[in-house]
């Protein structure tokens, strides 16, 4: 049978004697030193099926793209042992076994259900990359499973969801890490830590400014194959046809199941699925919440789909400098603009920085310290890469333009895929070696303003934030 | 004949055709080899302060390395242009793509070596021949005019031949 609905392990997959306990305690008590004698019949049989004993045992829930990301960024981090996977179309799963055959040389089991695979598998740690209104769920059912959950971003597509996320992660003394994955990377860190806090190179942050530009050709439905996709009895069971107003067709339920992201009931729409990476690095490096928010949002090419297809929006912020503003755009019918990015403008500098190297860049005003700036370089916290040039020309109106400012990078990069430091820090903080750099609390302190956003742009009214609004 | 090229005894042409032969050997050899040249990104620890950062920020640095599995006997922004070419068939674009760098330095060595001189220099000419039919094709004029120099200095290297000192084998 292609899928293990009975859950009859294969003889390549771990076996299914282990101590309910074992493991997961092992992962733990051996880094406390205590765990060498409490684990040891569980080390004996996990290494009996052929995995070293303290290998994380991981299951995934949801195989599609966003699933392909995350493996593809973990095959090289040493110490994992996949186990299961599950997705409510076969063929995703299919993919995602033989993706980990043909790199790893062993089987996993195969599921439809993520329930079933987490009563019948022993794991330590589940990633959660289904649609956003399955997020909530699956974390909650792996969490109370005993497993440690990677879920994506955004949490869910409710801020009551999320905070049922940060219930569970409380209840179950469980880790929940959430994929805001700028967290982890090592140069939005050097950035804040480094240049923003301890050398305070921005000056005062005054403005923020944000976007996610994207071209109309990578917007448009995703179309499959109907018979690879659930039926339309799987999907109203997953629950594909929640908010409608009539009883969906097949190919009604087959379009929501490709594209849910653009149905109000399964999604946050481009400001969540977007916009939610770029805001949430807005509270972070301003160490804020913001406190109201002003929006505008249409459906300006995409008519018939529920959510914005580009959204506009302001945030007031009260931070420790004093106020700021910050814009964001989310543009899904032009990628013109410079793509993505984070711009933190200051009185004496800016940071532009994004997840792609070659948007990043830091300008210096031309009022600020020189000497400061040039002491910087010389010890490797900046890289200087050009002076300002002047506009000049005819059309220049010299007595209402500014110098330039001069042109730095930030010293070195990633080598590494965007995603991989922030699994890394997951892994870690499973053995007992790091903290997560973004449990679901602190993912919903930041997230909790986006939720307001397509709300602020419907009623064209700024919603000025409240505890309730943003209560985690 | 071989015979008639013994022993002739004028220093400048020898030393002439010795300077040929390098120069035409160490241009194929050195063009063939470069033909398995790629490039490896090499990751160094950024330094702070003088010291590694904490960060695991990297500074990328491109070196060049050779092997095998770079090899590209057509460069591939030429291999296009090739392609859509109608007067070079596929089968013939492969096996040129194949053997093309193996050939610049297996003639490149002989001709260093002096192992039948003639025919390295001549066996080089028809390579260096096939190269222009197709820098024609695909209007690399410049191309043309600098394989054009080739032919010429082998032309002078075959008319020098019977001033060929060095050389392992003189036959031919």
């Amino acid at each position: 049978m292609l899928f293990s609905t009975s859950g009859k392990p294969e003889p390549s997959a771990m076996n299914f004697d282990l101590p309910k306990l074992s493991r997961r305690d092992f992962l733990t008590k051996s880094t406390l030193g205590a765990g060498l004698v409490l684990g040891a019949p569980s080390i004996l049989k996990a290494k009996a099926a052929g995995a070293p004993a303290d290998d994380i045992r991981v299951g995934f829930i949801g195989c599609g793209k966003q699933h392909e990301v995350l493996f593809n960024a973990m095959v090289n981090i040493p110490g994992i042992r996949y186990v299961a996977a599950c997705d409510i179309m076969k063929a995703r799963v299919g993919r995602t076994y033989s993706a980990i055959k043909s790199r790893f040389d062993y089987g996993i089991e195969r599921y439809l259900n993520a329930q079933e695979m987490l009563d019948k598998e022993e794991l330590d740690a589940v990633f959660v990359a289904t649609p956003d209104f399955w997020h909530a769920p699956h974390t909650i059912m792996a969490l109370e499973a005993g497993c440690h959950v990677y879920c994506e971003k955004m949490m869910s597509n409710s801020i009551e969801g999320a905070r049922s996320m940060v219930d569970a992660m409380d209840r179950t003394g469980k880790l929940c890490q959430i994929g805001h994955q700028r967290r982890s990377n090592p140069r939005y860190r050097y950035a804040l830590n480094e240049l923003i806090q301890k050398e305070n190179l921005c000056g005062q942050i005054i403005n923020v400014n944000g976007q996610w530009n994207r071209a109309l050709s990578a917007s448009q439905d995703i179309v499959s194959k109907p018979s690879i996709l659930p039926k339309a009895d799987v999907l109203r069971e997953f629950g594909f046809n929640a908010g409608a107003d009539h009883k969906l067709s097949e190919e009604e339920l087959r379009h929501r199941f490709l594209n849910w992201r653009f149905y109000t009931s399964l999604s946050g729409g481009p400001i969540s699925d977007l916009g939610a990476h770029q805001i949430d690095i807005f509270n972070w490096f301003l160490g804020a919440q913001p406190k109201s928010v002003m929006a505008s949002g249409g459906r300006s090419y995409f008519k018939d789909r529920e959510h914005f297809d580009n959204v506009m929006c302001i945030f007031d912020y009260d931070t420790p400098q004093g106020n700021a503003r910050a814009f964001y755009q989310v543009l899904t019918t032009t990628s013109s603009g410079g793509g993505y990015y984070e711009s933190f403008m200051g009185t004496e500098g800016t940071i532009n920085i994004s997840e792609r190297e070659a948007y990043t860049k830091i300008f210096k005003e031309s009022g600020a310290d020189n000497a400061k700036w040039d002491k910087l370089v010389q010890r490797g916290l900046l890289k200087k890469q050009a002076a300002g040039v002047a506009a000049g020309g005819a059309d220049a109106i010299a007595s209402y333009e500014s110098a330039p400012p001069d042109e730095y990078a930030l010293p070195g990069g990633l080598s590494k895929q965007p995603h991989t430091p922030h699994i890394e820090n997951f892994y870690a903080a499973v053995r007992g070696e790091a903290k997560l750099t973004c449990d679901a609390r602190h993912a919903l302190e930041s997230e909790a303003p986006i939720y307001w956003v397509n709300p602020a742009a419907n009623s064209k009214q700024i919603i000025n934030f409240t505890e309730e609004h943003l209560h985690t | 004949m071989y015979s008639n090229d013994k022993d002739p005894n004028d220093l400048g042409l020898t030393l002439g055709m010795l300077t040929l032969r390098l120069w035409l050997a160490i241009r194929a050899i050195q063009t063939g080899i470069e033909k398995f040249a790629g490039e490896k990104s090499i990751d160094s620890t950024v330094v702070i302060d003088g010291a590694p950062n904490s960060y695991g920020l990297t500074e990328a640095t491109a070196g060049k390395v050779y092997a095998l599995s770079n090899y590209h006997g057509v460069p591939a922004p030429l291999m296009d242009k090739f392609a859509n070419e109608p007067l070079i068939p596929g089968w013939g674009l492969g096996i040129y793509d194949a053997i093309l760098g193996p050939v610049l330095i297996i003639l490149g060595l002989t001709l260093l070596l002096g192992l039948a001189t003639r025919f390295s220099l001549f066996l080089m000419g028809l390579v260096y021949t096939s190269l222009t039919f197709g820098l024609i094709l695909i209007k690399q004029d410049a191309g043309v005019a600098w394989l054009g120099i080739h032919i010429v200095m082998i032309v002078m290297g075959l008319a020098l031949a019977k001033y060929n000192k060095f050389a392992i084998l003189h036959k031919w």
